[in-house]
Parts: structure tokens; sequence; C-alpha cells
């Protein structure tokens, strides 16, 4: 009998016919309605041993399976396998920038000069860095050589070797007495040296040469203040020839890349020497987070909070920009007719001191099993040759590459007073050594400040509930209170 | 068949997929479960604290309650907004239209296209200086508002691009409609009851069920919401969240704790909690649904 | 049937074009931004349309970074978990609509609960045992799960479909001799195709979109997917201009739409299927 008309028959107990006969034809149409008689017997005899059945069914379920494993073996072998077992291999973990064919063929001349070594790159785009070196490390599958740098240094220090045995034993090889020595004194701080720099950033004050010669305001020098700044601002700020609005200045929102400045500036500090404690209670703190918010609120040299040209300095209508990145040097270069240049930051209420330096460096991984390959990598990395070739994303940290490239006499681009780098750099400081600082400043700080610039709640109120709930986080969740010895 | 035979085929049939519940969900579950009692940051082992966490994030954590506030808007707004317009424009395509198939297409298409490019289209729209909407606000006279850079407007804008996304919601529902008897429709209109009337008597109750059943997936869906919120912050190239916690969804406040800051206790207890809350409304709903819910059997 | 009155005609056609056109909108902007220039992108405020079209975009992406690879990885993910969520769903959901069993209605009811937990709370462990597996780096968390059922709400619209079918059909076939198996395939799922089309068409969409999986998942670049693919792109991109306010937006939303086009001619093809099964479906009611 067919199964269409076992429906039929079913169909009998008060279905409606034309359902059924729907169904009947549905059955014809997909293929199946010839189903179970007139078929090969090696159905027969299984539909007669029903317990056979399952196992014929498990088999159609597992085939697929197998085919896939099979499948996916042969056509996607994993890189990592057909490694030279001759070589020993270490894992950079490296982050994506300009500068990436500069560094894979820093890498083919690393292995060139290492015939028993090979260097296996993972790129991962800065953004996501920290989240898949993170997930690396859960997973145990720590690359040997990663980026790190004062601002992760404390939170990676579990996880980094310590490099002092290696850098005193290849000191002249290295050549240390060549790195600046600020940054040599944040390398080795505490008598220990975690990581080797290769370049760093310095927080400057940006201007637009041509806007301020447009309005007729003297250029910024190197004993402006606070106030200084402010009044050129004003007379920055208004409509220029084309009818656009220009600014007086940027105002860096989302981060502490300005207010940080601002707070140690005016004598405040964001932690405590031990980082136990938020500062930013203190008059000094709410006195340099009063002077950000009132560029934008009061002084009006800065656009309201979230408005103004989106692409910032770059797009040639703010006329200064406080703080700043050596990384948009080369987007500021690409915009014809945009001549800026640098000077050191205008110094607050307690002086110059207070601009921010970030070490970008090269560390290894605790757990590295070839910690001397990786060691020889990482000098080679930092090689004065290398620094020359991939410095296009930071400013050069070794007298000899400024020497050849920042402060070469033939250096035709801007910004013109490019010397003033380590001017400021004497000033400057990086952040405070805490774990936990990057997660405490953006989570639970930086959202008071930025109601302060929607202008919703005053720099005393945005410091008392930030500084609140930074301790209460402190107290409870700090790095430094898991009871283990970092 | 034998009862042997059926546990048999049971088995047979269902074991994958309770052993991938086994696997995936149950004893995953049972894990954070005991996760969020421990101080946890997936590289060291597990240190056990009690409730701290709980206490931690009910009294001190000053980003728990930002994000419930906004999860709770989303949903307050964004469900029904979502049920209503994808019932709606399901119902203009259950019409006999020109180019139905084409129409239905199209508005199933925006929820099908990656986010990172969808994203960067809204952000352009509602950039506050050059975005398009801004710009033809302007022509008529007024100044806009700052849309997703201000904490006031933020959420509104993210809840107002997500309506954009209702096209499996409507797809379901096109499907229902065309599965309702039209014989009873029409004898309602022999009996003279007008659109409304039959809309109100006759359709509605009979795609109650489907209703119930986008409503309970819509407010599971907009309490779980997170790559909205998280792409819009990568598009802008910011912090996802800002600003000032304005878009701070309760799963991206947990993703933040657990796969950015690795405090994995405090992200599974905020799991656990949010997972106490879909419970509590899914049992709510279905005990609601007694009242309005109406099944052919 | 009654005709409709025209003001009503007009008023579902002027409703419906200027949905379409706003729902059409970011698609259209997409496909415009992937033919113009860098400097047109860039340009403030903004042109709707290329001065001239830049075919050429395309050819940067394809030949820019490892996009045959990527696509390939996309379709290799997105087949095997296609083929697993329809094989281990279909035999569940038959399971929970028709063979009895004690502690069906409970073991049903637990999987259901699974999917009011948020996914990120699973993750951790799942990771773990991944780890534990050895199969970080490789495709098999984003195939395996989808083998063993773990869509359960594919589970749920299955067999709340099945359900329809009269179980009187189930009874007599099972008289005639077939096998659960064959009853299955043979039977209830040609009667329940629309279900399986839409169910397979939301599992390709989550599977061809999902970036979370891979983006935890997999970390060597032969092995990236296209929505990772297309994240690294952008960063590389910018990166490349030097800082994040300079995205390549041309080049982004031509990678973009290309990984749009299979979804949208996908559907286009399953449409007709799609929509021809939902009115079947009626019968059903």
């Amino acid at each position: 009998m067919d199964i269409g008309d076992a429906f039929v028959r079913s169909s009998k107990r008060g279905k409606p016919l034309q359902t059924v006969s729907r169904a009947h034809s549905r059955i014809a149409r997909y293929g199946n309605s010839h189903a179970l008689h007139g078929i090969d017997p090696f159905w027969k005899g299984a539909m007669i041993l029903r317990m056979s059945l399952p196992w014929r069914s498990l088999l159609l379920y597992s085939l697929p399976l197998l085919a896939a494993a099979g499948f996916w073996h042969a056509a996607f072998p994993i890189a990592r396998e057909d490694q030279d077992s001759t070589k020993t291999q270490i894992t950079w973990l490296a982050q994506i920038s300009s500068e990436r064919d500069a560094q894979l063929q820093l890498v083919k001349d690393f292995e060139r000069e290492n015939p028993d070594i090979s260097v296996r790159v993972l790129w991962v785009p800065p953004n996501q860095y920290q989240v898949k070196l993170k997930t690396l490390l859960a997973a145990g599958l720590v690359p040997d050589v990663f980026n790190t740098g004062d601002i992760w240094l404390a939170y990676m220090l579990p996880f980094l070797k310590d490099l002092t045995e290696f850098t005193e034993r290849d000191a002249d090889d290295m050549d240390l007495e060549d790195f600046y020595p600020d940054v040599r004194n944040e390398m080795f701080k505490g008598g220990k040296c975690f990581y080797v720099p290769v370049s760093m950033n310095v927080s400057l004050l940006y201007y637009n040469e041509k806007l301020f010669e447009d309005r007729g305001v003297e250029p910024p020098t190197a004993d402006w203040t606070w106030s200084d700044y402010i009044d050129a601002g004003q007379k920055l700020t208004g409509m220029n020839a084309e009818d656009r609005q220009v600014w007086g200045s940027t105002i860096t929102g989302g981060w502490w890349g300005e207010w940080l400045i601002l707070v140690r500036q005016a004598g405040g500090e964001i932690f405590s020497e031990d980082g136990r404690r938020c500062l930013l209670d203190t008059p000094e703190a709410i006195e340099g987070l009063t002077f950000y918010a009132d560029k934008m609120l009061s002084q009006k040299i800065s656009p309201p909070a979230g408005r103004g040209p989106s692409t910032g300095f770059a797009s040639g209508l703010y006329a200064m920009s406080l703080g700043g990145h050596a990384s948009s040097w080369i987007t500021y270069n690409q915009v014809p007719g945009l001549d800026w240049n640098v000077q050191v930051l205008p110094a607050g209420p307690a002086g110059r001191e207070g601009g921010e330096v970030a070490l970008a460096a090269y560390g290894m991984a605790s757990t590295s099993k070839h910690p001397e390959a990786a060691w020889r990598f990482i000098k080679f990395l930092t090689s004065p040759d290398a620094m020359e070739r991939t410095g296009g994303t930071g400013l050069p940290v070794r007298q000899s590459v400024a020497a050849k490239t920042l402060l070469a006499p033939e250096r035709k681009s801007h910004p013109r007073d490019a010397g003033i780098v380590y001017e400021q750099l004497k000033f400057s400081r990086t952040i405070p050594r805490l774990p936990d600082f990057i997660e405490v400043t953006m989570q639970i700080i930086q959202p008071e400040i930025d109601l302060l610039l929607e202008g919703r709640q005053s720099p005393e109120e945005a410091a008392r509930r930030a500084t609140a709930s930074a301790n209460a986080f402190l107290d409870t969740l700090a790095v430094e209170t898991k009871g283990d010895s970092r | 068949m034998k009862a042997r035979t059926e546990t048999f085929w049971f088995w047979l049939f269902a074991g994958p997929a309770v052993v991938g519940f086994l696997i995936f969900a149950f004893i995953p579950m049972l894990w954070s479960l005991y996760l969020s009692l421990c101080r946890y940051d997936v590289i060291h082992p597990p240190e056990f604290i009690g409730l701290s966490n709980y206490f931690y994030l009910l009294r001190n954590d000053p980003a728990f309650w930002p994000s419930v506030k906004v999860t709770a808007v989303f949903a307050l707004v964004n469900v029904p907004a979502s049920l209503v317009s994808a019932l709606a424009v399901a119902i203009l395509l259950n019409q006999k239209v020109f180019l139905q198939g084409a129409f239905r297409t199209v508005f199933f298409l925006p929820s099908i296209l990656p986010a990172a490019a969808s994203t960067a289209v809204f952000v352009f729209i509602f950039d506050p200086d050059n975005g398009l909407l801004n710009s033809l606000l302007a022509g008529v006279g007024i100044t806009g508002p700052a849309w997703l850079t201000s904490s006031e407007w933020a959420l509104p804008t993210l809840i107002l691009i997500s309506l954009w996304g209702f096209g499996s919601a409507m797809l379901i529902f096109l499907g229902s409609l065309q599965g309702i008897s039209q014989e009873l429709n029409e004898a309602a209109a022999i009996d003279g009851a007008g659109t409304w009337s039959r809309f109100r008597n006759v359709t509605l109750p009979q795609i109650s069920p489907v209703i119930f059943f986008n409503l309970v997936m819509g407010v599971i869906g907009a309490l779980k919401v997170f790559d909205l919120a998280f792409a819009f912050g990568a598009a802008q190239g910011k912090e996802p969240g800002g600003p000032a916690r304005a878009t701070l969804f309760y799963v991206l406040n947990l993703y933040d704790k657990g796969f950015n800051y690795f405090h994995m206790g405090l992200a599974s207890a905020m799991a656990w909690l949010l997972f106490i809350v879909v419970v509590a409304l899914t049992v709510f709903n279905f005990w609601a649904a007694k009242k309005w819910v109406h099944y052919n059997n | 049937m009654h005709r409709r009155h025209p003001i009503a005609t007009l008023f579902i056609y002027l409703t419906l074009v200027v949905g379409a056109m706003v729902m059409l909108f970011p698609l259209a902007w997409m496909v415009l931004t992937s033919l113009k220039t860098f400097p047109e992108v860039l340009q403030d405020p903004p042109a709707f349309l290329p001065t001239e079209v830049q075919w050429t975009n395309y050819g940067e992406v394809f030949t820019g970074f490892k996009f045959h690879r990527f696509l390939l990885n996309s379709m290799f993910v997105t087949a095997m978990s296609l083929g697993g969520t329809i094989l281990s769903c279909c035999t569940a959901a038959y399971a929970f609509a028709f063979l009895r069993f004690r502690y069906r209605s409970l073991i049903f009811g637990l999987l259901l609960s699974s999917m009011m937990l948020p996914g990120q709370v699973t993750v951790i462990p799942m990771f773990k045992l991944f780890v534990t597996l050895g199969w970080v780096d490789t495709f098999l968390p984003l195939v395996i799960p989808s083998w063993l059922g773990t869509n359960v709400f594919a589970i749920f619209l299955l067999r709340q479909f099945f359900l329809t079918i009269p179980f009187s059909y189930i009874e007599a076939a099972r008289l005639d001799g077939a096998s659960e198996w064959r009853i299955l395939w043979s039977l209830v799922v040609p009667m329940s195709w629309p279900i399986v089309v839409t169910v397979s068409l939301f599992t390709f969409l989550g599977s061809w979109n999902d970036l979370f999986g891979p983006l935890i998942y997999l970390h060597s670049e032969e092995l990236y997917t296209l929505p990772i693919g297309l994240l690294y792109f952008i960063s590389q991109s910018s990166a490349m201009q030097g800082g994040a306010g300079n995205t390549p937006w041309h080049l982004v939303m031509a990678l973009a739409t290309v990984m749009v086009l299979p979804i949208i001619a996908i559907f286009f093809l399953v449409q007709k299927q799609f929509i021809a099964g939902l009115a079947q479906g009626g019968a059903k009611g």
C-alpha cells in the first residue's frame, strides 16, 4: 500500500479530504510517494529487523560529520602545522598599522639573519589587541612577543618576562645609552625591565599656522600659560573667509587624553601613589577639570560636546589642539594646505609639569618556550636600523634615530619645530602604574566627565561622584586586592 | 509502537540536542552560577567570595543601574514599536499589490545587512554637523540635536535605528496572515462587519498566537541586545556605551566587565540576574497570554 | 472578493513606496559609496551620487587582501552549520513532537529555557572547553555545536510546525512499516517545507554574519571568515591612512556589498519557495 493511500484512509476519521489530497500531492511533488514498496531488498530487510534501522540512521547521521572532518582536513591545513621542524618558531602578536609592510620586511630580514628561527606573525587591529591578547592568554596560546608599553604594563606584569638579565647582558650590543634618558628611566623604573620601547607619544600643543596668520594672532611660545591659550583661542574663534565656523581649540572627549594633563598641570593627580585612592576630588584636580570644561562651556573656544568637524584638527577648522597623538601626523601631512606646528604645552597654575608620555614597546611572555630566540627578535625590532624603518606611528625613542629622521635638517614635512617633542618630554609623565587604570578611568570616571562636558553637572559634582565610585571599585575589585602577589 | 522502541527512537533523535544542551548550556550555566560567587580573571583559578559580586553590582557599581535603565527603556519602546510596524507592514504586504515579492524582500533586507556596513550608514545619517538628517532639518530651519553624540539623544536614536530590523518579525506575521481562514473573514463581511471590525474580531484573534510568539521573542531579544550599541561605538571610533553610559545596554556592560576587563565573576553574576528577570518576564507573558491569545484547538 | 477602494489602494502604495525607500536607504548608500573615490567619500557635505562610477574599488578589494580565502572559509562554516542545524534540529523537533517519552515535556522545557540565557554567560565555559580540546584556532568551535542541536529556536519553530501535522498521518505511516527516520524525512519534513526553509534561512544568516564566534576562536589569518575579514580590513586600511578618522569607506562598502550579495541572492531564490510554503501553511489553520 502506498503511503498516500494510508493518508486517505486515515483521513476518514474526520479530516477534510482536501487537506489530505493536498498533503498527498505535496509528498508526490517531493518525490517520496513511491515510498515503501518496490524498493531495494536492503530497505525491506531493514524494515523487518526494526532494531537494525536505528543503526542505519546512526550511520547516516555520522556520515556527513565524517565527510566534513575529511574535507576540512584536506582543504584547511592549519598554518602552524606546516612549520619547519628544524627551526625554532616564535609567535609575534603584531598590531596592524601603517607600518605593516615595513614590519613584514623586518621579519623577513630577521629570518635571513637568523636562519634557525622562524617568526609567525598574528596581525590584530589596534582596537582588538587587548581582547585578543587576553583571549590567547586565557587559552594558554600565549604569543612569545607582544606589544606592551607603559599603559598596559601594570595589567600585563603577571604575563611579562623580566628582561633585566637580558638587557644587562646585552647593554652594549643594544646601545642602551642611545635611548633618551627619560625613556630609559621609565624602562628601568623600580630597577627592573619588562619591555623595550620602540616609539612614543608625547602630548603637545598643536597649532594651525595659517589660522593664526589669518587672524593676526602671535603663534604660541614656550612661556605660554593657560590664560594665553584661552586669550588666543577667543581671538581665533569665529567665521573664516569661506563663512565656516573656526574654533580656537579642539576639546578631546571620550578618554583621559586631555583632562588628565590639565588636572596634573593644576597640581592634582588622578590616583594616590599606592594606587589605592582616587584623588580627583582634591581642589587642585577640580581646578583642572574646571578649566577643561570652561574652555567649552564659558570661554567657548571649543565646540559643544559631540559637535564640530568630526575629523578634528585635520579639518583645518581648529586653530589649536591640546594633547594630540603622534600617530595623526601622517594624516595631518596628507591634508593639502594644513600648515601646522607644535609647541610645548602652556603652563598651568602648578607649572609646566604634567603632560603625558606614552611608550609603545615590545615585551616577552613569561611562559615563552624560546626566550633566547624571542629576545633576539625583540633586540632586532628595537635596533636603530629597524626603528628607523618602522617609525611612522610614533616618535623616536633613540637619539640616533631621531637625529636621522625627526630632527634631520633636510626634513621637509610638518612640524617645523619637531625638536619641541624632546623639550616637552622633560615635563611629561606616564600614566600611573595601576593594573586597573584603564578600567577605572574609562568605565567609572569618564561617564562623569561626559556629563560635565554636556553641562549637566558641575566639575565639583563630577569629581565627587567619580571619586566615590572609583574608590568603591578600588576597595572591592582592584587587581591589587585580589590577594595574589602581583 | 512498543514503548521501548519509541524511547529508543526518542533518544536517538533528541539525544544529540540533549547532549548539546548539557555541554553548551546546562553545564556552562551551572559553572557560571559558581563563577558568580567567585573572583575570576580567567587566568588565575577562581576564588570563592560568596555573594560579594551581587552586592557590588546592586550597591556599588556605578554602571549597573544605568545599564538596567537603558535596557528597560529600550525594551519598553522597541518591542511594541517593532511589533506594530512589523504587523502593519505585514498586513499591507498581504494585500494583492504590484511587485509584492520585491516589496517583501526590500522590507526584510535591512535586518540582514552586516552591522559594520549598516552602522556606518547610520553614523553618516545622524552625524550632528554634516549628517544627512540634520542637513535636512537645517533646510527647514530646525537645529537638529547631536543624536548619537548626546547623552540625551543617543538612546532614542538607537531605538529609532533598531526599528529598521523588524524584517524577521514581519515575515513571521506575513506567514500567519496567509494562514488565516478566509471563510471566516468573508462570512463576517457578509454579516456586514467593517474592515476594522473584521481585523479586530476575526484576524487578530487568529494571529494572536503569532503576536504572542513575536512578543516573547522580542522581549527576550530586547533584554539581550548587544550588537547594536557595540557596533555603533566601533563605527564612531569610540568606547561603546557612551556618552555618559547613555547607550550602555545591560549585556554590553556585562561584556565590558567580562571580556574587556576580565571580571568573569561579576559578569556571571550579571548574567544570572538577567536570566532570572528574563525567566520571570517570560512566565508573566505566558500567564498574561491566557487572557488574549486564542489557540484554535 | 471585494474590490478595494481607490483611496485605500493609493494609501497602501504610498505607504509601501515611502517605507521601501526608507528601508532601502542604507543599502543604496552602501552601494553608492562603494562606487565613489576617496575624496568624494570625505567630501563635506557629502554627495549622494558618485560623479564617476569607480568599479576599480571592487578590484582593489578582491586583490587587496585574502578575499578568496575568507569567502571560502565563510562558505564552509556556513554550509557545515546549516547541515548540522537542519539534521539535529529536525530530528530533535520530531522527537519532541511525535515520540512519547516520560520526561519529554521536562526535557523540552529545559531546552527552551536555554533560549533565555544571554549568550555571553556560556562563552567562557565553552571557551575553556574548546581550549581543553585543543580546538581553538580551528573551525570546530563554530561548527560542532550546530550538529548538537544548540539552535533551540530552530527546534522550537520546527516542533510547533510539526505539531500541526495530524498525528494520524504518522500512525498510518508507522502501520505501513516506515521507520521513524523515514517518516521524518519523507513525510514530516516535506510537509513542513516552509518552516524548514525559514529555519535554514535564519541559520544561514546567523552563521554568515557571525562576528563574535570567529573573533574569539579564530586567530590565524588563513581561517578568517568574511565578517571578521571586513573588520580587519577596515582597521588595516584606516591604519594605512594613519589614524582611525580616515576609514576608506568606499573600499569598506565595496567589501560589504560583496558580502551582502549572496544573502540577497539566496533570499530571492528561496523567497518563492518561502512564500509558497507560507501560503500552503494556510491549510493547517
